[in-house]
């Protein structure tokens, strides 16, 4: 029975972790572009939920052709972005362009809201049967597909990043703007795909999410919160960081609250964060934060 | 001469056609009602003022009050606190306001309260933390039951009807879940019983894994939740189904919410509550509820129901006191005595709670069936 409870929290943690592990890959990905952090990372999910809703739901398309359909409205989105929320303040330091994605993002809330009202709703699971149990355990086939789709897209990312001439003009971008454009790389654009990728990526982690927590304005935010704190562990700017960071952050909230206490369950996340700032503050996988500054 | 004369007549002439024409055309009476239109709570928001409104159409369609139709000037509140206090300053501020609506939630009315003191008009309110109406402020008006009776309900209904003496008690650990809480375990003390588990979480949870291993460890056979949230409700609902927990659950009002309703689905299906408002238990709940669908094409729950009852028992007891004087109005109400709401009866007593009792429904596979109504004479 105590083996079974424990592999139960194991699988819930990993599941959620995951899910932190996605958002926090998008923030990750953007402060290696751009050295800023983008606080309307969390709101990026709730577009990608928000918009299968629309399409699924109201509009009675396939699930296929709605995933499409929001993943490209989502790159658009991006590039959007990045003209309307970076590029414009791309000069003037990074607190400037904190503040402007602050305020991007309350408007995307509060412009939904508007929109689409404060009912929450709900998507229902992609897949066909909910779950099945093995023992004591039950495997929910939401986080099942969610475990799943985030190992391809690390692998993925990994690939673009290690062996494509794009990637690595990513990465140059990241490392040094202008030694980057000195070699001929056009870091405007880098940084649009950036934010084009970034978006997408959100917005596939609401669309994962959606069966689960359902669809609501403050989706994202709460989400995003978990991730920063996901991506901080993991040493901000790491992308493998991000993943552990984020399954790190999801069993060890559950196993505080089921062995702990369930109230302080999101008390242990920040216990965690904060542990790290201050013996470990450049993460798990991060370099010395002073090499960066 | 004569022509000024005949111009005079005509003028009057056609005064007297326009005002026999406009029977109406009474200065309209204004009610305030400080309501959730945005924010979080945005959603019972709306289903209240469209109550009120529904209420505030029928009492002029049947003749307004003293001869005034009435007119409901409704202030956003935000959802907070700060909000609810510059809503309700913004109407006090129209001296032609004689009674208000105020809010549904137990905090905002806390906030209210000093506010509505100084005033000293009437406030109906739909909060039902039981300390709003035993503070010595005589200008509160319960148009629901408070939570002592919905834990007395859910006790005795779980002990006494199921045949359940093993609780298990899921609260939130914010004030109403809190309180829930303690009157449920005061109130199981007063059977005998001691429960397996008692089990707080923090609102906005994602996972409820850990409360679920909880209470199916206790051993539980049945059990009962005071969650707030909709969202949280709903998830907890369907992972306590995929860990094959199937107890017997008696919740709190929010569990027969629409809102809940529809996120959960079947994984509500087979629990009870204890609700305020359930349209099978009167027939003048069912016709409201038939109208309510009529005309705005979603079911009424308990967040708007309350307002509904609140406009029509206003309207009442103006009437009654022929006056606008606050004294009179509150004693009209304190007066108020087997008056038939969609929320039950009213019989309201010297601290302003009008109902002392709370129907058990059951969800049965989606639908909400009415089982009885339970009251007490205090």
């Amino acid at each position: 029975m105590a083996m079974g409870i424990a592999l139960q929290l194991l699988f819930t943690g990993l599941g959620i972790g995951s899910i932190y592990a996605l958002v926090a890959l998008g923030f990750v990905l953007i402060y290696r572009a751009t050295n800023v952090v983008n606080f309307a990372q969390g709101d990026f999910a709730m577009l990608g939920a928000f918009s299968m809703v629309v399409l699924c739901i109201d509009m009675q398309l396939p699930y296929w052709l709605g995933i499409l359909i929001t993943l490209a409205a989502m790159l658009v989105f991006g590039a959007l972005f990045n003209f309307a929320v970076y590029y414009p303040l791309r000069n003037r330091g990074f607190q400037p362009v904190i503040i402007s994605t602050i305020g991007a993002s309350l408007l995307l809330e509060n412009g939904v809201l508007a929109a689409y009202g404060p009912r929450p709703q709900t998507l229902p699971g992609f897949l066909s049967f909910p779950g099945f149990s093995v023992g004591p355990i039950f495997f929910d086939s939401q986080y099942l597909l969610i475990l799943g789709v985030t190992v391809v897209m690390v692998t993925l990312q990994h690939f673009i990043f290690e062996r494509t001439l794009l990637g690595k003009k990513m990465e140059a971008t990241s490392q040094d703007k202008e030694m980057a454009s000195l070699l001929g790389i056009p870091v405007a654009l880098m940084i649009m795909l950036t934010f084009m990728y970034s978006s997408a990526l959100g917005a596939l982690a609401g669309i994962l999410v959606a069966p689960i927590l359902f669809v609501s304005v403050g989706m994202g935010s709460s989400i995003a919160l978990k991730a920063f704190a996901a991506s901080i562990i993991g040493g901000f700017g790491d992308v493998i960081g991000a993943i552990v960071g984020g399954l790190a952050l999801g069993v060890v909230e559950t196993f505080g609250a089921a062995y702990i206490s369930v109230p302080y369950k999101d008390a242990f996340a920040f216990i965690v964060l904060v542990l790290f700032l201050l013996f470990r503050p450049q993460g798990l996988f991060g370099e010395k934060v002073a090499e960066k500054a | 001469m004569l022509k000024r004369m005949i111009y005079q007549r005509v003028v009057l002439a056609g005064l007297m056609v326009v005002h026999t024409c406009l029977p109406s055309s009474a200065e309209p009476l204004k009610i305030g009602m400080v309501a959730t239109l945005t924010g979080a709570a945005a959603e019972p928001g709306r289903d209240e003022t469209q109550c009120a409104k529904l209420a505030a159409e029928e009492v002029n369609k049947a003749g307004g009050v003293l001869g005034r139709p009435i007119e409901l000037v409704i202030e956003d509140s935000q959802s907070t606190n700060p909000g609810s206090v510059l809503a309700f300053s913004k109407l006090t501020g129209d001296k032609d306001i004689p009674a208000f609506i105020g809010p549904i939630f137990s905090t905002q009315i806390q906030a209210l309260a000093p506010d509505i003191q100084r005033i000293g008009k009437p406030v109906m309110i739909g909060g039902t933390d039981p300390q709003l109406t035993h503070m010595g402020n005589p200008w509160l008006f319960r148009f629901r039951p408070n939570d002592t009776y919905s834990a007395r309900v859910i006790a005795d209904y779980g002990v006494k009807t199921l045949g359940k003496k093993k609780w298990a008690i899921v609260y939130s650990t914010e004030a109403f879940g809190t309180n829930g809480m303690k009157n449920l375990v005061e109130a199981l003390k007063g059977m005998g019983v001691e429960p397996a588990l008692v089990q707080g979480y923090a609102n906005n949870s994602q996972d409820f894994t850990a409360v679920v291993l909880a209470v199916k460890q206790s051993g539980a056979d049945v059990m009962s939740t005071y969650m707030p949230f909709p969202p949280d409700l709903a998830i907890f609902a369907r992972q306590l189904r995929q860990l094959g927990v199937n107890i017997a659950w008696v919740g709190s009002p929010s569990t027969v919410g629409t809102t809940a309703l529809r996120l959960a689905g079947p994984a509500l299906y087979g629990s009870y509550a204890v609700c305020d408002f359930a349209a099978d238990s009167s027939p003048a709940a069912k016709e409201f509820a038939t109208k309510y669908e009529a005309n705005y094409k979603s079911a009424p729950d308990l967040y708007g129901a309350w307002a509904y009852d609140a406009v029509h028992v206003l309207a009442l007891v103006i009437d009654n006191a022929k006056s606008l004087e606050p004294q009179k109005i509150r004693e009209a109400i304190l007066s108020v005595k087997g008056y038939p709401g969609v929320e039950g009866t009213y019989n309201f007593d010297q601290n302003g709670d009008g109902l002392r009792g709370y129907n058990i429904v059951k969800n049965d596979n989606g639908k909400i069936v009415f089982i009885k109504h339970i009251d007490f004479s205090e």
